[in-house]
């Protein structure tokens, strides 16, 4: 709300982000891992006193050098840029907090430049010991830029202490900072075996091939061992909603732990068959499925990381749409809109309602859903809700569901906000539904489930079950999957709910009367006409008035065909075209 | 609308604001330097190309193997000061950022491309033949591309009053292309940039490159007359500068503000001294008069930015909530960091001597 939004509706940031920064993290990696193994592979070659050894080294370091100076430099250099310009709020806070941490951090990438350099340039021409020197230069400034990084980093998931002093050093030292080290520094040496690996195989000896290949396999495995529970260790000092979030409260989370975990077992079983199989054959497309593995297991790391802070993009210090946790009781009183830098609507008229509403997902819900794109598409997620139900689940939507930040402003500003999420991109109608009571289950249905799933795509999950079993099931929803919240409604509620889920395998049999003669209209006559157009046609009409008129529809307008359907059919129709009409039962 | 409403509040400084603005000074020619380098040693590469015979092009090859560190450092000389300007002025530069997103976050991959050209101009310099000379001018075209974009955005997060478009157009296609001052700024800097360029080609052709003494003349020779022709010229287009600025900030270059003023006077002063030693083909005089020259150059770029804020920006009015153990720090490890590259350079100059 401070800032302007960058507003591309098809390819949401978020993605952007998610790219840039697994691309990124797979070279940091390598530069930091890499510098070790470069030193160590060369002081094997001196020891064993092996010239293909150390001309191995000598081209591993210039591809070594043309990948991680160019391209991670580069793309490190990107995340900054993509982060302000989807995160500028997060990122003005984090730069102003460690702004000094960062600058450290430069001063490092710095020496890591000029001590790559040298180290490249001055191979075969330096002595020994002052070469083997300049390595480990070069990887101690590589680990140390890890070292700041991973601390600012992790502030974002677990900002521990700083939350109550604002102290740069609490922040740093958070909670996850020492497992996430650990993890990562070891992630880095499986990352510089794994493309140790890769260069081994282009080695013209075969002797040496063999040793290299060998040596490198051992070297990602034994880092890939270590990793695990240094990753569990990570895991386990995660504050309570982000680990309930990676346990199985959020689908996606899960599947990410679990394409992670499947990358790691398949790394492993390539890895050591690799190894004690047969390091003899030229075996690249094997290699290439252990970087495709190594890239899955680190990749769903960091998603990980990054999914479980939600709805936060700082831990309990800012949401992912900027807006400050300590702000938001004083913006619901005040309104958000009268509060926002970069709105044109500072008000909510019922003029400008949709406008307004435009500009409040926009500030706060863009950030995360893109408009019929490819991340957490906004259409499709609202599709199945009507504005009644739309206002119930925004008010409580952070409730809920967790990992969504609440809805910040005023009552009219929520209006209008569902307003343009129903009647904006659905051109739904804005008429509001409660008090039907015959449509009670679904409306039921629409505030606290459809945001997850449509009526269509569970109706065929309930296939053969009888309404008791149905209505259990409301009662026990995380036991038919955990990332489901319990349903906490009164008795009466949960009835009407599985009354309408259960009709929808059998309709008629239970599913309401006035449920039929919606249904029935939909079928028969809003090809033609839609209820809104009518309805002031049948102003001041009673119901049976009504019903007298569906037996002869043609003598209403010649061009109606007649309506052929049973007495009861016509009568759940009549029933239902005077609730709209406003009539008289 | 009025633009000031559309400034987002600025967050809390964690050290005074004169630090900040202290390292940004300090840092910002640092990078200025390593881009001329860059910039101009590319560009006498490529005029060398156009001249027959073994010196200029030897000249053209030693410059091409300089090219790639020059990338590398201008890069990370950029960081620094980038990361003081988000400090000091960053909730108007993500402002301007988010308008031109696409452009900001095209800076990247051009980079990348520029960045690994100039490592094939460098690896295949021999095996590209005449092709070389059309992959530095790919790699020139890049920068001065990313250059321009760079200009864009700086002149833009001063200008709040061009904001409003992106009511318009939120998609991150804008530009800055209808201020007046962006043209003949972006045309400063690059004029400046190529001069000094040219400064540096000839002092790195008359030391590093001394044991081959045609070579070395070749590049004494081309470089201190791109930096001669260029400075004159740049006295035009710097007068252009001057006059596209806002009345009010031009006349504090014209005696309204007492720093302003001298800032000009010396930087004119120098400049002309530059341009006597330049035409005598004096590199070290020249160098010695440019250093100074290019922080009087910033400097005045600063006032223009605190000039054109004014009505809507003072930094001294930002909250500041101070932890100096952070800034003692980084001071710490920036001291260790310089002592560590000055022995590492050591290391090497001995490997070169005892070549």
């Amino acid at each position: 709300m401070n800032y302007p939004v960058w507003f591309v509706p098809t390819f949401g940031g978020g993605l952007l982000i998610a790219l840039v920064a697994i691309i990124h993290v797979f070279v940091s990696h390598f530069a930091v891992g890499g510098g070790l193994y470069l030193v160590m592979v060369e002081r094997k070659a001196i020891k064993e006193q092996s010239q293909q050894i150390m001309a191995f080294v000598k081209k591993h370091t210039k591809f070594f050098m043309l990948l991680t100076m160019v391209f991670g430099g580069l793309t490190g250099v990107a995340i900054w840029f993509v982060i302000s310009l989807i995160h500028p709020a997060a990122t003005s806070l984090l730069i102003h907090t460690f702004v000094f941490g960062w600058a450290a951090e430069w001063v490092f990438f710095l020496v890591e430049i000029v001590a790559l350099f040298v180290y490249f340039y001055t191979f075969g021409r330096m002595d020994d010991r002052t070469h083997q020197t300049i390595g480990w230069i070069y990887f101690g400034a590589a680990w140390m830029s890890l070292f700041l990084i991973n601390g600012i980093i992790d502030f974002m998931l677990t900002p521990g202490s700083w939350l109550t002093n604002n102290d740069f050093w609490a922040g740093f030292f958070n909670p996850t900072f020492w497992p996430s080290l650990f993890f990562r520094s070891f992630m880095s040496f499986m990352l510089a075996g794994c493309y140790g690996f890769l260069t081994a195989t282009f080695l013209e000896d075969e002797t040496a091939r063999h040793r290299m290949i060998r040596y490198s396999g051992v070297w990602a495995l034994v880092s890939l061992i270590l990793s695990i529970p240094a990753g569990w260790w990570y895991l386990s000092v995660l504050p309570s909603p982000a680990a309930k979030l990676v346990s199985g409260a959020s689908p996606t989370i899960k599947r990410a732990v679990m394409t992670g975990a499947f990358s790691l077992a398949v790394l492993a079983g390539v890895l050591i068959a690799l190894i004690l199989l047969n390091a003899k054959a030229r075996i690249r497309c094997l290699i290439v499925a252990v970087m495709v593995s190594a890239m899955g297991y680190m990749g769903a790391f960091e998603w990980t990381r990054e999914a479980a802070r939600r709805p936060y993009v700082i831990n309990e210090v800012m949401y992912s749409n900027g807006i400050l946790k300590k702000e938001v009781e004083r913006i619901n009183q005040e309104g958000f809109l009268k509060n926002a830098k970069w709105v044109q609507h500072k008000e909510v008229t019922e003029a400008n309602q949709l406008e307004a509403g435009r500009e409040l997902f926009l500030h706060q819900c863009f950030a995360c859903h893109s408009v019929g794109g490819f991340n957490n598409d906004i259409v499709s997620r609202t599709q199945n809700m009507s504005f009644g139900a739309m206002r119930k689940y925004l008010s409580t939507i952070h409730e809920k569901r967790y990992f969504m930040p609440p809805f910040v402003g005023s009552d009219a500003e929520l209006k209008a906000l569902a307003a343009y999420l129903t009647a904006g991109l659905h051109k739904k109608t804005l008429a509001d539904e409660s008090g039907a009571a015959g449509d009670r289950g679904k409306l039921l249905y629409e505030e606290n489930c459809a945001a997850c799933h449509s009526a269509d795509s569970i109706k065929p999950k309930m296939k053969g079950w009888d309404l008791a079993k149905v209505r259990a099931s409301l009662d026990k929803l995380p036991a038919l999957n955990p990332a489901m919240p319990d349903y906490t409604a009164p008795a009466a509620d949960k009835d009407a709910m599985a009354g309408y889920l259960f009709g929808l395998n059998h309709p008629g049999a239970a599913a309401p009367a006035k449920d039929q003669g919606a249904t029935l209209y939909e079928d028969n006559c809003a090809a033609c006409h839609s209820m809104e157009q009518i309805k002031p046609k049948m102003r001041g009409w009673s119901r049976d008035k009504i019903r007298a008129a569906l037996d002869k529809l043609s003598a209403l307008n010649p061009a109606m065909p007649d309506y052929t359907g049973t007495p009861a059919e016509k009568d759940a129709m009549a029933d239902y075209m005077a609730k709209q009409a406003g009539g008289a039962k | 609308m009025n633009p000031a409403n559309l400034i987002p509040v600025a967050d809390t400084l964690t050290a005074p604001n004169g630090w900040f603005q202290f390292f940004l000074m300090l840092t910002f020619p640092l990078h200025l330097f390593a881009m001329n380098a860059m910039l101009g040693a590319g560009l006498v590469a490529f005029i060398s190309h156009l001249y027959p015979g073994r010196a200029h092009r030897e000249l053209s090859h030693e410059l091409a193997k300089a090219l790639p560190f020059l990338v590398a450092f201008t890069v990370n000389l950029g960081v620094a000061p980038l990361l003081f300007v988000n400090v000091i002025y960053g909730h108007l530069l993500y402002s301007s950022t988010v308008l031109m997103g696409l452009y900001w976050l095209a800076v990247i991959p051009l980079l990348i491309i520029a960045y690994y050209l100039a490592y094939i101009y460098d690896f295949s310099f021999k095996k590209l033949g005449n092709l070389a000379m059309f992959v530095l001018l790919a790699v020139l075209v890049l920068l001065l591309t990313v250059g321009f974009i760079f200009s864009n955005n700086m002149t833009m997060m001063i200008a709040p009053a061009s904001w409003s478009r992106w009511f318009t157009t939120p998609g991150g296609s804008l530009l800055n292309l209808a201020d007046p001052t962006l043209l003949p700024r972006y045309l400063h800097i690059i004029t400046g940039s190529l001069a000094v360029g040219g400064l540096f080609s000839a002092l790195y052709a008359t030391t590093v490159l001394k044991s081959d003494s045609k070579v070395a003349e070749a590049g004494r020779k081309l470089g201190m007359q791109l930096f001669s022709w260029l400075t004159l010229l740049q006295l035009a287009v710097g007068t252009w500068f001057l006059l596209s600025l806002p009345q009010q900030t031009l006349q504090r270059f014209m005696g309204g503000g007492t720093v302003a003023t001298m800032l000009l006077v010396i930087g004119i002063l120098l400049a002309v001294a530059t341009l006597v030693t330049g035409f005598k083909q004096q590199v070290l005089p020249t160098l010695w008069l440019t250093l100074p020259l290019v922080y009087v150059m910033s400097f005045m770029r600063d006032v223009v930015r605190g000039n054109f804020l004014a009505p809507y920006f003072n930094p001294t009015t930002v909250p500041v909530q101070v932890q100096w153990s952070p800034l003692v720090f980084f001071l710490v490890v920036l001291v260790l960091g310089v002592l560590l590259v000055v022995w590492m350079l050591s290391r090497l100059i001995n490997v070169k001597k005892a070549a």
